[in-house]
Formats: structure tokens, sequence, C-alpha cells
């Protein structure tokens, strides 16, 4: 990965950035984070990668569900302040459907019309997603479509697998355990379907 | 920021916008044995590339790892299993034993299921090969209008790659370029003579090249129109092994195809056999020849190495050895040790353990400040193990089982 130009608003978003760390982050240039081997740039570098590398596995990981017709909602609970850049990132790529991601303290809506972003930062989840329904008059029952693709994925993601090039080791490093719980992914962790072997190759 | 009831207000006014909203296809009812056996048909084809400029690209996005370590980022299928090719060593055969029942989707149904994926961010776009059918032309018409609806009506903006089958008409290859992200034909063998071990059915030269010539031809005469099409460009697959050619031959041909077909790149897939297959008791191509062929393209497009030097990779036979081939060539070449202070960026790439990346930092690097230890070189992403034989710092260098026997 290289160190984007917009690397502050990268560090900005790390959960333990400080408003000095900031400013003095705020005379460095791309370059100097590149090559200088200073151990105050080398952690600012360090940070803009865990923020950089979150921020794409949490667009790569979390999965949306529909919620009737104008609503995709999902969980997520990132370890830095991603919230808002992530909501937003869906809300473009579906634009004219409200966003939905959060936890159990809090979440974030965004909706996309005419490539104008809109924003709203809730508490939980749940509670977001009964304040969308009462807003858009949907019932419980109605607002479901019925439409499992999950399971249609799941059948499609075990035909992906070659059995002779199983890579356990590769798998991991690429879906570590941290990232795929921060986006509330349960698909690939199949113990029903693990054999001995699987525990025992590590 | 604005209030919840104001954004939900907002979206409902979407359905009044021109495109309107991207709104939720209808239920879907998919078969999940043709889901299933329309997938296995493509999991050895591969597509490392998610580029689409119709949105943000997202470098090298992967939904999902399977098992085996390898990205699953698009919505890779068959359209039909139905194939009336020969091909050895494919499971979609007519001459396999063990053919599973033969399955086909309807362009809406397909669209369908990839838009799905696709809202829920399962995956960034489709891959759609297929088998033959009875007419290549027909199966190729319906995946040109799955590809067509996916864009047209459901105002899908993701990536598409479209398989051109062999033989196909130079029609339906000019629409699937035009709707398609990338397109590509395999050419499965290094040869005619190697195709011919393989697949009796198909003509190499006819069915293959001469169809990646008609999509090369497009792609030049419209590279001066406003709007640039296939994005992506076209690929191509190989079969390692299969039909027993050289690693030099597999070679030679991916050069022809980079120089003469102007394809992005080429794609390996080291030969395993399938059951029911005429290849079925062949022996499987190990992992790591596809691995190493993927190293010396690496060396190729991205190292910018000559093919003069990188045939000095290949052993008397014309096959690599399980072994980096950059070491390969680096012993053969670098008798001196180099300065990393004065060398030149190509002669940085030349060093095993420097890449392209960190031969960039060395070079920012030294305009500030000279070089004076290894340690530096170590925390600019070099891999000082490799490269340390090949470097000389500050005039010391360290000590190789040559200089004793010297």
């Amino acid at each position: 990965m290289k160190i984007p130009e917009n690397f502050l608003y990268y560090l900005s978003r790390h959960e333990d950035c400080s408003e000095r760390l900031l400013a003095r982050a705020g005379h460095l240039r791309t370059e100097d984070l590149e090559v200088s081997q200073h151990l105050e740039v080398a952690r600012i570098k360090k940070m803009v990668y865990a923020v950089m590398g979150e921020a794409h596995r949490m667009k790569a990981f979390v999965r949306l569900s529909y919620l009737g017709t104008c609503v995709l909602y999902g969980f997520f609970k990132p370890r830095h302040r991603i919230g808002e850049h992530i909501c937003d990132h869906f809300a473009r790529r579906n634009a004219g459907i409200i966003v939905v991601l959060g936890n159990g303290s809090e979440s974030w809506i965004s909706l996309c019309r005419e490539g104008r972003v809109w924003r709203d930062h809730g508490r939980g989840l749940n509670e977001s997603l009964e304040r969308l329904k009462s807003a858009l008059h949907c019932s419980e029952d109605g607002c479901e479509d019925g439409c499992d693709v999950e399971g249609l994925w799941q059948v499609y993601y075990d035909s992906q697998y070659c059995p002779e090039r199983k890579n356990l080791q590769a798998f991991r490093r690429q879906m570590p355990r941290r990232d795929q719980e921060a986006a509330g992914l349960r698909l690939v962790q199949k113990k029903k379907n693990a054999s001995l072997e699987d525990f025992l190759c590590d | 920021m604005v209030t919840l009831e104001k954004i939900a207000h907002l979206a409902e006014e979407c359905r009044f916008d021109s495109l309107g909203p991207a709104r939720s296809p209808a239920v879907l009812d998919v078969d999940a044995e043709k889901l299933r056996t329309l997938g296995e048909g493509t999991r050895h084809d591969v597509c490392a590339s998610t580029f689409s400029p119709r949105e943000t690209p997202l470098p090298g996005i992967c939904h999902a790892f399977t098992q085996d370590g390898r990205c699953v980022s698009l919505f890779k299928t068959l359209y039909t299993n139905h194939c009336t090719h020969q091909c050895s060593y494919c499971t979609n055969a007519v001459n396999c034993s063990r053919k599973a029942k033969a399955f086909s989707y309807t362009p809406k149904e397909l669209a369908r299921i990839t838009i799905s994926l696709y809202r829920s961010n399962y995956i960034e776009g489709l891959f759609l090969s297929s088998g033959a059918g009875r007419d290549e032309d027909n199966v190729m018409e319906k995946m040109v209008e799955t590809a067509r609806l996916l864009r047209q009506k459901f105002a899908f903006s993701g990536y598409i790659h479209l398989k051109v089958l062999p033989g196909a008409s130079q029609t339906h290859i000019q629409e699937a370029v035009e709707l398609a992200d990338r397109v590509s034909i395999n050419l499965e063998a290094a040869s005619a003579s190697h195709m011919n071990e393989i697949c009796a059915t198909k003509n190499y030269e006819s069915d293959i090249l001469q169809r990646q010539r008609y999509i090369r031809d497009m792609l030049s005469e419209t590279s001066h129109a406003a709007q640039t099409i296939l994005p992506a460009g076209q690929t191509t697959q190989l079969v390692v092994g299969a039909a027993g050619e050289s690693d030099e031959e597999i070679f030679k041909r991916v050069l022809y195809e980079y120089k003469e077909i102007g394809v992005r790149r080429a794609y390996y897939s080291a030969f395993s056999p399938q059951r029911g297959t005429f290849f079925e008791n062949k022996k499987a191509q190990p992992l790591w020849r596809e691995h190493r062929l993927y190293q010396m393209d690496w060396l190729y497009r991205i190292y910018h190495f000559q093919p003069g030097e990188m045939r000095h990779a290949f052993n008397e036979s014309g096959f690599l050895a399980n072994a980096d081939p950059k070491m390969a060539i680096a012993r053969e070449f670098m008798d001196k040790p180099l300065d990393p202070n004065t060398a030149t960026f190509p002669q940085l790439l030349r060093v095993p353990g420097i890449g392209p990346r960190s031969a960039e930092r060395i070079v920012a690097y030294r305009k500030r400040q000279p070089i004076a230890a290894k340690a530096e070189l170590a925390a600019m992403g070099v891999r000082i193990k490799r490269a340390a034989p090949f470097l000389k710092i500050n005039g010391w260098r360290d000590t190789t089982l040559e200089m004793w026997q010297a």
C-alpha cells in the first residue's frame, strides 16, 4: 500500500490519535512517511496503515441485508473511527437506498442521492432500524424481502473451493478472525464442516 | 448531519428521480444444485482484477477467501455446463464419463442473482464463462444478453468479465467488448500441436488466436474515441502441463500474447486431473510450477526484465526450477556487488529482495542522505537476507562462498 496524499484524514480516524500528534503530522509530506526512519514518523505511518487496512477490509467483509425496499443494513463494529467513511462508501455504491451500519451501541446512517450524501449518527443499530421502520411506514412482516442472499452466497462460496489447493494458513492470514468479527461475518467460520486435520495443521 | 426522518423522506422521494433508486430485485428462487454445479465449473478460472471505471475503483478488493487461500471477489459461474467440445482435462467435455447433470441459467435469472449478491456486498462483479452448448453463438448471445440486462435494466456499475467462447462470431464479440470491463479467451495450450493433444475439436488458429486478434483490432479502432471501451482489456489463461509442454514454450507463447495480441495479462492454472475425464490418470502438476511462471510473468511485466536475460532462468530442458527465477538471473548476470547509493533504478530492480516499491524508496532516501547500513535498507522494505550477497554498502559486502573459493 502506498501512503495516500490525504493520509492526515486516515490518521485522524485512528483510535489513539490525539490532537497533538495530528498537529505534528501536519508538517509531514507523503514522501517523509515513505522513507523517513524517525521513530515518531514510523509510528504515524503504522497508524495510517492500520486505519487504511481496517477500512479496506470492512468495505470487503461487511454484508448488507434489505429492510423493505429502500434500506440496506449491516452489523459493523470497527476499532478505528471509520463508521461514517464506510457507511458513505456503501451509500454511494447503492444510490437512492438508505444504508445503516452499526452495532449495539452506535450506528451510522447515510443516503446518497444525485451525488450528494446525507448522514445521521444514531445510538444502537436496532434502535435506528426501528425508527426507520416507523418513518418509512413499513410493518415488521412487510419489510423483509424474503430473498435468501446469504443462502445463495454460501452455496456459491462452497463451490469455489479446490481441495487440491487447500491452504488454511493463507486463508487465516487473509481473513483474520478479528476483522471477521468486526464485520459480523459468520459464513467462513464453518466449524461444523471442519475436520480433525484442520485443527492439527496449524 | 440531518435527522433520520428527513433521510427517510428523501429516500422515499428517490422513486421520482430520473434513474430511480437501485431497489431490491424481486424474490429469487434458485436451484442450489444448479448454482453449485455451474459455480464449480469455474473453480480453476482466474481473474485478479475488479477494475471498473464506472465507479471509484477499489484496488484488489476481496470479499472473502476460500480455504485454499484464494480470493473471492466475483460471482464466477458458467452460463451452461453443456458442451460439445472434447477437452481431455475438462469435466464438462462431451466425453467425460462422470459428467454432471446439464444446467443452464436464463439471462434474467443470472442478472438477478448477480445484482442481489452485489447489493449485499458479497461480490464486486460478474465473471461469466460457459460451455459451448449446441451452438457457441447461441450461448454467447445469452451471455451478452445477461450483461446487457445488468447494465441497462439494473443500472449495474460493477465489474463484468465475459469469456469469449472459441469460435464465437465477430458480432457477439463486439457486443461483449462494448458491455464488459474485461473479456478473455482461454489459450489453454502453448501451441497448435499442444492444443491437438488436449482438445481435438478446437482450432487453435481460427477459434482462439483469430478471436483474440478481433478484440485487439476492436480496441485499437476505438482507442481514439471519446469513450473508452473494455477498460480492463483482454486477458488469457493457460493450463500448465496438461499437454506436456515446457515452461519455456509457455513463456514464449505468453510473450507473443503480450507483444502481438496486447493482452493485459496471462493467468496460469496448474493441471490437476479430474475424475471421469480422459486425463484422469495423468499426473497432477505441482502448484509451484504455476507460481514460478507467475514470477517470470511478473519479472517481465512489472520489473521490465528483457526476454534475453530471462531465458537463463530455464534449464536445458526448458523447465524452471522450484526456486526464485530472479535469483537465478541475478547469479548469472550480477558478478559484482552493487552500491545502493549509486545504482540506477533498473539496476536496483535486478537485485533479489528489492522490489519496485523498495527501489523507489531507496532512490528517494539517498537524495536526502546516503545509505550507511543494512538496517536502513531493511526499514525500506528490502529483504536483506536475499539482497545482501549482491550489495556493497560503504565499501563493505557480505562474505560469500564464491569469495572463499576464489
